[in-house]
């Protein structure tokens, strides 16, 4: 109980991080129902080390060259391009002859993972910078920070309300989309732009690695669980912001870390789907 | 308003010509096809697995360009599509109706939601494929046949004047290919609608195309023309490469291989 009560009376401290957190779960949430159905899901993991590797070279050109990058805002504009570069090429990879597309991903994860240690180990002064925006610190989120995302997930939803039925098209039979005249290359693009925009933003407050967790479990423990796709988006978005808030909570009351004890509960949400498609089979 | 030989002339106009065209991915697969596809028509085409139909079948579609040579289609062509049902991805929690709203799509254009009208659209495609008692059931749920009416369903619901097909039969059992091949022959026959459709199975199309295309990637081989002058059994046996024989039984055509050794390649039919 004290706890509880240690909690609330820190919430001015708490307050918006909480509320970055939650806009983290929601947004990734909802897009992850995209990256399982489309099997995209190392896509993700890919992006969120080229959107690392974005903002070690930010870091680089401050320290090497001694252009002006400090200001948090222009190194996450450089961790975003990167990020949305990376999204718009992945994207369009559909694979060839040779090769499937998951080779080009995983080339780009190995490539990009390699060059964000060799990138780290030439930082002198900004290592500590890094490793706030590379492992997340959902302690402590600035105001700008919970703005930025803010804005990011109202552009998000707005793009997959007006677009919903293009991009659900395009991602369920592109051959068929194609065929009647959409433009599938553009519809991709505008679906893989949203994914390379939130990945960077949502990184900086939770970490790499609970967003890639974001972008997979919700929308699987909601895939699991629902049997039609305008719920199982609902469902998605509702376990990320619950697991994101929820985590948060749990994590300062027993003093865990915040984005492991998030994924975790996350986590837990796939066990009822899971127990009701044992049940069914 | 537009004169009555306008009229004609756009009447007797080929949905989709193809002309003198290369076609492949990179490098060329068939060279110098020359085809016109006409309202009204049933076109079949057909040749040896890895024979270059599908790759023809998305040219036709515009979806391909040719390497060399022309496609030109009508203007403001509506084309209903139906891809092999195995390429469908089943993991998308979507019931039949949501899938053949899709067809709807292009119609509506981006920003506009679907309408009464256009669920009317969707109710009267199930309906013509006999599966609106189907509507609410889940996608990934059904038989490879009942898939298959969701997607004809789905290319009626985008109004098409072309309705193109590949391997629309493919892994059906007899009854439900039957079934399959009848209705595409009253949609081609009551709707007028013009049919193109790929197949491996010469039996499926025997008794229901109006022309024949075989194409042959290994053979250099491209032919198209009326069924009677296309259907025999010289003709398939170069196609396929072995002995094959053509019956008429029952007002039914078949379409046999003869065993190895056996050299007759005449025709009963």
């Amino acid at each position: 109980m004290n706890a509880i009560l240690d909690f609330w009376a820190a919430r001015e401290i708490w307050r918006d991080p909480l509320v970055a957190s939650v806009l983290t779960g929601g947004l990734c949430g909802f897009l992850g129902v995209y990256v399982v159905l489309r099997r995209t899901v190392f896509v993700s993991a890919a992006l969120t080390q080229l959107s690392t590797l974005g903002l070690i070279a930010a870091l680089l050109i401050e320290e090497r060259m001694g252009v002006e990058v400090e200001h948090a805002g222009v190194q996450l504009a450089v961790a975003i391009a990167f990020s949305v570069a990376g999204a718009l090429l992945l994207g369009a990879v559909h694979g060839g002859r040779r090769l499937p597309a998951e080779a080009g991903v995983g080339i780009t994860y190995l490539a990009a993972g390699a060059l964000v240690i060799l990138g780290a180990n030439r930082l002198v002064h900004a290592a500590h910078d890094l490793n706030a925006m590379v492992f997340g610190n959902a302690v402590a989120v600035p105001l700008s920070d919970v703005v930025v995302l803010a804005i990011v997930a109202v552009v998000c939803a707005l793009v997959h309300l007006l677009f919903a039925k293009e991009l659900v098209f395009v991602s369920f039979d592109r051959e068929t989309a194609e065929a009647l005249g959409l433009r599938t290359g553009t519809w991709n693009g505008v679906l893989f732009f949203t994914i390379g925009l939130a990945i960077p933003v949502t990184a900086r407050v939770l970490g790499a690695l609970p967003v890639f967790a974001f972008l997979t479990v919700p929308a699987a423990a909601a895939l699991l669980a629902t049997r039609r796709l305008g719920t199982a988006f609902l469902v998605a978005t509702v376990i990320g912001v619950a697991t994101a808030g929820g985590g948060y909570v749990l994590s300062w009351i027993w003093q865990l870390p915040t984005g492991a004890t998030m994924v975790v509960l996350a986590s837990l949400c796939v066990v009822p789907g899971l127990a009701r498609r044992a049940q069914l089979a | 308003m537009l004169d009555p030989r306008t009229i004609s002339e756009r009447t007797a106009a080929p949905l989709v010509r193809l002309t003198d065209a290369t076609i492949g991915y990179g490098a060329p697969l068939l060279t110098d096809v020359s085809l016109e596809v006409r309202r009204g028509d049933f076109l079949a085409v057909v040749g040896p697995n890895g024979g270059g139909k599908t790759t023809l079948l998305r040219t036709l579609l515009g979806v391909l360009r040719p390497l060399a040579g022309r496609r030109t289609q009508s203007e403001s062509l509506r084309i209903g599509y139906v891809p092999q049902r195995d390429h469908v991805d089943p993991y998308w929690p979507l019931t039949v109706a949501e899938v053949v709203l899709m067809g709807r799509c292009r119609l509506l254009g981006p920003l506009h939601r679907p309408q009464a009208a256009d669920r009317e659209r969707v109710r009267v495609a199930l309906t013509r494929t006999g599966i609106e008692d189907l509507a609410e059931r889940s996608f990934r749920t059904l038989s490879g046949g009942q898939r298959q009416r969701t997607l004809i369903a789905r290319a009626l619901a985008s109004d098409p004047e072309l309705l193109v097909l590949d391997e629309p039969t493919n892994g059906m059992d007899p009854a439900a290919e039957l079934a399959a091949m009848d209705l595409l022959r009253d949609l081609h026959g009551s709707d007028s609608l013009t049919v193109i459709m790929v197949s491996h199975r010469l039996e499926a199309v025997a008794n229901y195309a109006r022309r024949l295309a075989f194409v042959s990637h290994e053979q250099r081989l491209w032919r198209v023309g009326e069924l009677e002058q296309m259907l025999t059994a010289e003709a398939l046996s170069a196609l396929y490469g072995r002995a094959v024989a053509v019956r008429e039984d029952g007002g039914r055509r078949f379409v046999y291989p003869l065993a190895s050794g056996v050299s007759r390649t005449g025709s009963d039919a």
